[in-house]
């Protein structure tokens, strides 16, 4: 019994080291009882049931992913009777479900979003929880908490800045460096291409053309290092302006002989060519994110230590760039915010470092304090390809690497930019150069002119 | 009475089931056409007819109602041809015939996405059979995806190849139908095949044409699973037909109203297109 009451004692009794007197055991009893109840009432969530049920729409849909998810909720509802409930669904489907579950009065109550013009939606819809509090906790890179009036609206987990990922073994083998300028980079891939049966068998490099995301993720940061801007700090579109109609004539030009190098089917690649060509040796350089680090790991580990990345240059080797990307969670507006935002400030706390080692290298940290956190350096893949990661942390904190994209262009967060994103206006512009032989003044006349017809629609 | 209102019944609960399913829907889209807003959940601002001024001058619009002619006149002639040609095959007597019937109508048991998937890596530039064999040949692979003539015959055979059975199952039925005795008769007044072909089996059939021209003219034209997996309206909008455009409007581009009016258009359009061919060819003629 005794025993018993020492470990009901306050914890300031129990520091003090204060005994009660034997004659008083029914004083201290009820003493214990009281202390009991009133800690039961400090802490009233912990092993009881709150009869809350979050839910979670998570769009990272890998098994490691998942199962990190799936395991931190257990966790969660063991220690405070909150259930949380995992959804998963593929990336293009995540804001049509988030607005599908806000129009039906049961909004999800954190989800995780990968791009930028649906939280900015949201967040002036008022249909988000800001998340400053938590985000002013650290360090961030650039380019990442994409603030609103004031207020930051989603807590990043990953950038996925897409860079060039080339083969060292092949490089040595023909004695090339890597590029510093347009025509470097064109040299090399000329040098690398295989052709075989009047086809290109092992491509020099792939850049896509297709009206999809892939192309437009990957497939102009060469525009970025090159100074082009779409907007100018009052909305004006200047893709077309006379300074930016140069820099992107030059840019189709050595676009139009980079296709000759690149394998079949460009108008049709997306993410899976991307990764797939490089990991089978059909292709000599690729646009990719880490994602690519974590395929040839596990699809081809014979290239595993045969690849080296680099970001994109300038034509004249002045500037260098990498196409951003990111993910972030966000919390929504809905009876359970408060328990919705104390799950992902548990989840951060707790469990931040194991979500991002479920895709070590994807899930580039834009939190700085990650990179001197050892367990993150843990993880043996980053071990592993430590120089690859470095090199990424370099471009994070590399003031005059140049980081863009066409959905985050333009003075602030807007959804302005996403349009041109998904009109797939910049594609198109290569789809005119090197399939309908365009030339450089028209493709860049039309690009200039849809823009400013989708962002006022 | 008891009849009526079995008839009265079912009559209202299919109008029932017409009014939630395609009824509101459908008013609701035409709704949203009169807004313009970013998003499902933005607060919509009231602009009237603009979206259909905006849309009726858009070149985007045009060029794929025209696409959408293209594939839907291009695919139906082409499974209407086969789909009758491969019926006579099969309405001939010949060892295997069941089974060569049954395996005819597997294509179109196919799920699109897996027939769509079948051709891309057929037609791969890198690793697909295609390449292989032409390679074998000496002659290079061509890029299907890269113009507007291939992009259109791939999305065109790939219609074909699933809803050629369609076609050659509701045929083949129709021929069932005709009089043996018309055949006979046709024969002793000294009609060689292709006359009795012209003159007793497709006036035999037109009924059964009418229903699957109709029925396979408002499928090819409303087409969005095809064109989406094959090209995603690729390249340069060459192959974008009115049921992608309104998607890429309402779900990526964030002009629900915009994606909203072309759809209504689209259904107007379909719907004026119905009338005049039922004028023409009237499905209760004798």
């Amino acid at each position: 019994m005794s025993d018993l009451n020492e470990m009901n004692a306050s914890p300031a009794a129990a520091q003090s080291g204060d005994r009660a007197p034997s004659g008083k055991r029914r004083a201290l009893m009820q003493a214990s009882a009281a202390a009991a109840a009133l800690g039961a009432l400090g802490f009233p969530s912990v092993h009881a049931k709150s009869n809350v049920t979050l839910r979670f729409l998570n769009n990272e849909t890998s098994v490691d992913s998942n199962r990190a998810l799936r395991v931190a909720a257990a966790e969660y509802e063991r220690k405070f009777g909150t259930k949380v409930i995992i959804d998963s669904t593929p990336i293009d489907d995540t804001f049509p479900k988030i607005q599908a579950s806000i129009k039906a009065g049961q909004p999800y109550d954190i989800a995780t979003i990968g791009f930028i013009a649906h939280m900015i939606i949201l967040a002036n819809q008022g249909a988000l929880i800001p998340v400053t509090e938590m985000t002013k906790k650290h360090q961030w890179g650039p380019q990442i908490l994409f603030p609103i009036k004031g207020q930051v609206w989603w807590y990043p987990y990953d950038y996925n800045l897409a860079a060039n990922y080339y083969r060292k073994d092949l490089y040595a083998e023909k004695s090339l460096k890597i590029p510093e300028t347009w025509e470097q980079y064109l040299s090399n891939a000329r040098a690398l291409t295989v052709s075989k049966d009047g086809n290109v068998d092992r491509g020099g490099c792939i850049f896509p053309i297709a009206s999809n995301g892939a192309s437009n993720w990957t497939s102009f940061a060469f525009l970025w290092a090159e100074g082009v801007r779409v907007m100018d700090k009052n909305w004006n579109v200047i893709v077309d302006s006379a300074e930016n109609s140069e820099r992107i004539g030059r840019y189709l030009d050595m676009y139009a002989e980079m296709y000759k190098t690149m394998p079949p089917n460009m108008n049709s690649a997306s993410y899976a060519q991307l990764l797939g060509l490089f990991a089978t040796d059909k292709v000599a350089h690729s646009a990719y994110s880490g994602r690519l680090v974590e395929t040839i790991e596990a699809r081809a580990p014979t290239l595993a230590d045969k690849f080296g990345v680099f970001p994109y240059m300038d034509s004249k080797g002045n500037a260098k760039a990498v196409n951003n990307g990111y993910d972030g969670f966000v919390v929504l507006k809905s009876k359970q915010s408060e328990d919705a935002m104390k799950f992902l400030r548990w989840f951060i706390d707790n469990h931040y470092i194991n979500w991002l080692h479920t895709a070590p290298i994807h899930f580039q940290p834009p939190r700085l304090d990650v990179y001197e956190d050892k367990r993150w350096w843990a993880h043996p893949l980053i071990e592993k390809h430590a120089q690859t990661v470095k090199a990424m942390q370099s471009w994070i904190t590399d003031k005059k690497m140049v980081i863009n994209s066409i959905d985050s262009d333009g003075p602030t967060p807007d959804v302005r930019p996403a349009k041109v994103f998904e009109s797939y206006v910049f594609p198109e512009m290569l789809q005119n150069k090197v399939l309908k032989g365009m030339s450089n003044a028209e493709c860049v006349k039309a690009a200039g002119e849809k823009i400013r017809q989708v962002i006022t629609a | 009475m008891k009849k009526n209102f079995a008839i009265v019944s079912f009559l209202l609960t299919g109008l029932l089931v017409v009014a939630v399913v395609i009824g509101i829907p459908l008013l609701h889209a035409m709704q949203l056409s009169l807004y313009k807003l970013e998003s499902f959940i933005s607060e919509p601002i009231w602009v009237g007819l603009d979206n259909y001024a905006r849309i009726l001058v858009d070149r985007d619009f045009w060029s794929a109602f025209g696409n959408g002619l293209v594939i839907a006149c291009s695919s139906i002639a082409l499974q209407v041809v086969l789909g009758i040609g491969i019926a006579l095959i099969l309405n001939q007597n010949f060892i295997g015939q069941s089974i060569a019937r049954g395996v005819m109508i597997l294509p179109y048991l196919l799920p699109t996405v897996v027939a769509c998937l079948t051709i891309e890596w057929l037609l791969d530039g890198s690793y697909g059979l295609v390449k292989s064999l032409l390679a074998s040949a000496g002659i290079p692979m061509f890029d299907w995806s890269a113009s507007r003539l291939s992009a259109t015959a791939t999305i065109v055979l790939v219609s074909v190849w699933i809803w050629t059975p369609f076609v050659v199952t509701c045929v083949l039925a129709g021929m069932q139908s005709i009089p043996r005795q018309l055949y006979e008769a046709a024969k002793v007044d000294g009609a060689g095949s292709w006359h009795r072909f012209w003159h007793v089996t497709l006036p035999g059939l037109k009924p059964v044409l009418t229903v699957v021209v109709l029925l396979r003219g408002i499928w090819m034209f409303n087409k969005f699973d095809v064109v989406w997996l094959l090209t995603k309206g690729g390249p340069v909008n060459s192959t974008e037909t009115l049921p992608v455009l309104a998607y890429r409007k309402a779900f990526q581009s964030f002009d629900v109203g915009g994606g909203a009016a072309v759809a209504t258009i689209s259904f107007v359009m379909l719907s004026v297109v119905i009338l005049i061919y039922l004028k023409l060819f009237p499905l209760d003629e004798k």
